[in-house]
């Protein structure tokens, strides 16, 4: 073993030296995280906003109802009061974005028209009409303001038939704008309960900081491994095994700077993401499993690559191309879960899917859940590297 | 024409390696096809719901919710799997109906509907669709509920009178209409807008990856030996130049013709869209050969080029479209266009949804030669310098 320390050691100094292990193995995946965070970061301060035009021709009770309580209520929604129609269908008739618009021009996701006489028509027993003018560019938010729309007018429609209910059984006539409100004061016997805390997701800052410091860990741990290649071409290998050390301490001591480089990489993004863009990569025990799994599952693939490579560069070249695709089929890039389907089952086929899956299931904050995605990872490194040592080992002879 | 022979002789040793075919003909069409598959189709965000029982009253909720515009809505087996489906983005949000949700409202008790979402911000927008389906169908419940409060008589009586009152009064009802122009994205088919994303990511990705060759052939003495021929050095300069930008031109080609012929996209204009090609293909060009000259590490050039690649192209819109990134933030937007990428996806984009003609995108190409410009000529007086010694 203390051959194998030797050989680590030396290899470790060596790429303390060239610049170009801090580079694939720090400086590319901290800057791609710092670019990914600049770019995302508002989209983790995005908070729903809508803004809906109001033409209250009406300026009844029971349409006031509506825009002083109901919407002046809601979170998020701006109202802009107009006085005619063509006024709010102007605020609707323009470009805006889909996601709750904030342009230079004044513009509506939705117009929201009541017509004259609505608060005594709904009192009455005639046919009432609310009428609602959705920007077909905000699509959801347009949805959104319909949904509340009818979601009034069904308790209208609700009062009415409670309110006529109440006057059939008692056969006389009420006060039925007072027998009105008493109606929406009582509470609906269904209600909807807000259950997201339950959801385990990673925020897009934390996504791309660790998919980014996944994804080059392959190729960070290529130069210790491939290394074996590059001292058998210049014939430094033959000098190694002619002295008194044994095949397995030289795989061991490549496989061991391997392993320190990637560990070291892994860290410093780790702690450097966590204080530069406030990654939350999750509890740092959990988080060091799936690092190391990582790793093993790393140096397996790489270990598999070179035994099957002629030369260093070979082992590189195909060692990118692999890196790419599983980097890019875990979702380290995109969040292919999203996809659904084969593409979102497809990514556990790569070490990469099961180390994010396996940050996301961090968010429980319950440390069992990581044992399947390091397992999986752990298998898929000691699989590959098997095949590959045996592979190397074979090819280490003087 | 030895800048020819030398170009020659360099795409025939980069077309030799499998890895180079990997990734300038088949990575980028395979991400363009997970991209694509992972839009799915539908734009509308996916609402689930989940059910313990199939009663009356639940059917006639997702009924509801079904007919709610903007919204897909699909049945999802269990509350764990949506949940799970709502974290790993499938879905947007899920309503889960507790088991005996008929008979617990039937016997005066009250009911919660559990509403699961991606993010606390998105509660608001989605809880009021789903509260709005609730209210539409808990209106004979309340009733029931009221004029049993009252006194007016049973909750059965009521809910029969109810029932009548319902069927005969007209309800308070909502027309809803659509105006405006839709988002300038939602014209592109599912495919389009990650092709032009991917068409210059990969364009400027391979071609500065291609650094490394320089600094290869500095590295191993080849320019060296050709400048003891009678080889002067803009002639290996436009030799090396000319194999970058032939690269970038075959997987620019092969990306557009490719990408319309499997996945049938829209590029607008064929002229609009080739030289666009071309003039990002010299910007790339300039790009590696600056790279080359300042970089002499071709390891380094890697890693570096890698990161340059992928970072300007995140920064430059072709991971997430310029529309979304204005919309996001108008700094990100600015930075946006100091990437020649920003430049290049705007008069892409312009062909396809504001069906432009050459002349319209001549601006955006002037300024994509404007930056080859630049970054050729610093790539030269600094290559001239470096490639003899």
């Amino acid at each position: 073993m203390g051959a194998a320390w030797t050989i680590a050691r030396k290899d470790l100094k060596q790429r303390l030296r060239d610049r170009s292990a801090y580079i694939v193995g720090i400086v590319a995946p901290l800057g791609l995280a710092l670019v990914f965070g600049f770019v995302l970061n508002p989209l983790s301060d995005f908070e729903f906003n809508a803004t809906y035009a109001v033409a209250d021709l009406d300026g009844g009770p029971v349409s006031r109802l509506f825009v002083d309580t109901v919407l002046a209520n809601a979170e998020g929604i701006k109202v802009i009061e107009v006085a005619s129609t063509d006024e709010a269908e102007a605020l609707v008739d323009t470009e805006v974005s889909p996601l709750g618009g904030a342009g230079d021009t004044e513009t509506a996701d939705a117009a929201i028209i009541f017509p004259i006489g609505f608060s005594d028509d709904v009192q009455s027993e005639r046919p009432v009409t609310i009428q609602v003018i959705g920007n077909q560019g905000s699509e959801t938010n347009a949805g959104i303001a319909v949904a509340l729309v009818e979601g009034y007018a069904s308790e209208l429609t609700s009062v009415r038939v409670a309110v006529a209910t109440v006057e059939n059984l008692v056969q006389e006539e009420v006060d039925r704008l007072a027998m009105g409100v008493e109606v929406l004061q009582t509470p609906n016997p269904v209600t909807l309960r807000d259950d997201t805390a339950s959801t385990k997701q990673l925020d897009g800052v934390t996504f791309y900081a660790a998919g980014m410091a996944i994804f080059f860990l392959f190729f960070t741990v290529q130069s210790g491994i491939t290394g074996i290649l590059e001292e058998r071409r210049t014939g430094t290998l033959a000098r190694l095994l002619s002295s008194p050390i044994t095949r397995s301490s030289v795989l061991a001591g490549k496989l061991l700077s391997s392993f320190v480089i990637g560990l070291v990489s892994m860290t410093v993004l780790f702690v450097a993401t966590t204080y530069a863009v406030d990654a939350d990569w999750g509890p740092p025990a959990g988080v060091a499993l799936l690092i190391l799994a990582a790793i093993v599952s790393a140096l397996g693939l790489v270990s598999l690559l070179a035994g099957f490579a002629r030369s260093a560069e070979q082992a590189a070249a195909t060692g990118s191309m692999v890196g790419m695709v599983l980097g890019f089929l875990g979702g380290t890039f995109f969040d292919v879960s999203q996809a659904g389907g084969l593409l979102a089952s497809l990514r556990f086929a790569s070490p990469h899917g099961w180390f994010m899956q396996g940050l996301a299931d961090l968010r429980s904050d319950d440390l069992g859940v990581v044992v399947a995605p390091v397992l999986a990872m752990v298998a898929f490194g000691v699989v590959t590297g098997a095949i590959g040592v045996a592979r190397l080992r074979k090819g280490l002879r003087p | 024409m030895k800048p020819l022979s030398i170009a020659r002789v360099n795409l025939v040793r980069f077309f030799r390696t499998r890895s180079a075919v990997f990734s300038v003909f088949l990575l980028p069409m395979l991400i363009v096809l997970l991209l694509g598959a992972m839009q799915g189709g539908a734009s509308n965000p996916k609402l689930g719901y989940v059910s313990a029982g199939e009663d009356t009253f639940t059917l006639e909720l997702f009924a509801i919710l079904d007919g709610v515009d903007g919204f897909e809505v699909l049945e999802i087996e269990d509350e764990a799997s949506a949940i799970r489906q709502v974290e790993r983005g499938g879905l947007r949000a899920a309503v889960i109906v507790p088991a005996g949700f008929e008979s617990t409202l039937r016997s005066g008790g009250d009911v919660e509907i559990g509403l699961v979402t991606r993010a606390e911000q998105e509660v608001q927008g989605i809880g009021d669709v789903v509260n709005a389906a609730i209210t539409r169908q808990s209106i004979l419940l309340r009733t029931a509920r009221f004029a049993t409060q009252k006194g007016a008589g049973t909750f059965d009586e009521a809910l029969a009178v109810g029932e009548v009152a319902q069927e005969t009064l007209p309800p308070v009802s909502v027309v809803a209409t659509m105006a405006g122009e839709p988002f300038v994205l939602a014209g592109l088919g599912r495919f389009d807008i990650y092709a032009q994303g991917m068409l210059i990511l990969f364009i400027f990705l391979t071609t500065l990856n291609g650094a490394s060759h320089l600094i290869q052939a500095r590295q191993l003495g080849v320019t060296r030996r050709m400048y003891s021929t009678p080889t002067p050095v803009r002639t290996m300069l436009a030799g090396e130049a000319l194999s970058r930008f032939s690269i970038a031109i075959i997987q620019g080609g092969f990306i557009f013709i490719g990408t319309s012929l499997i996945f049938g996209v829209d590029w607008g204009s064929p002229i609009g869209a080739t030289l666009t090609i071309i003039a990002f293909a010299l910007v790339s060009t300039s790009g590696a050969m600056l790279l080359g000259a300042l970089v002499s590490n071709d390891q380094q050039a890697g890693g570096i080029s890698t990161a340059l690649g992928l970072g300007l192209a995140a920064l430059g819109g072709c991971m997430f479209p310029l529309a979304v990134l204005e919309m996001l933030s108008d700094t990100v937007y600015r930075v946006a266009h100091v990437t020649p990428h920003a430049w290049a996806l705007e008069a892409l984009q312009a062909l396809v949804t504001e069906d432009a003609g050459v002349a319209d995108i001549a601006g955006f190409l002037l300024i994509l030669v404007g930056y080859a410009v630049v970054l050729g000529l610093l790539a030269t007086w600094r290559l001239r310098k470096v490639l003899v010694r």
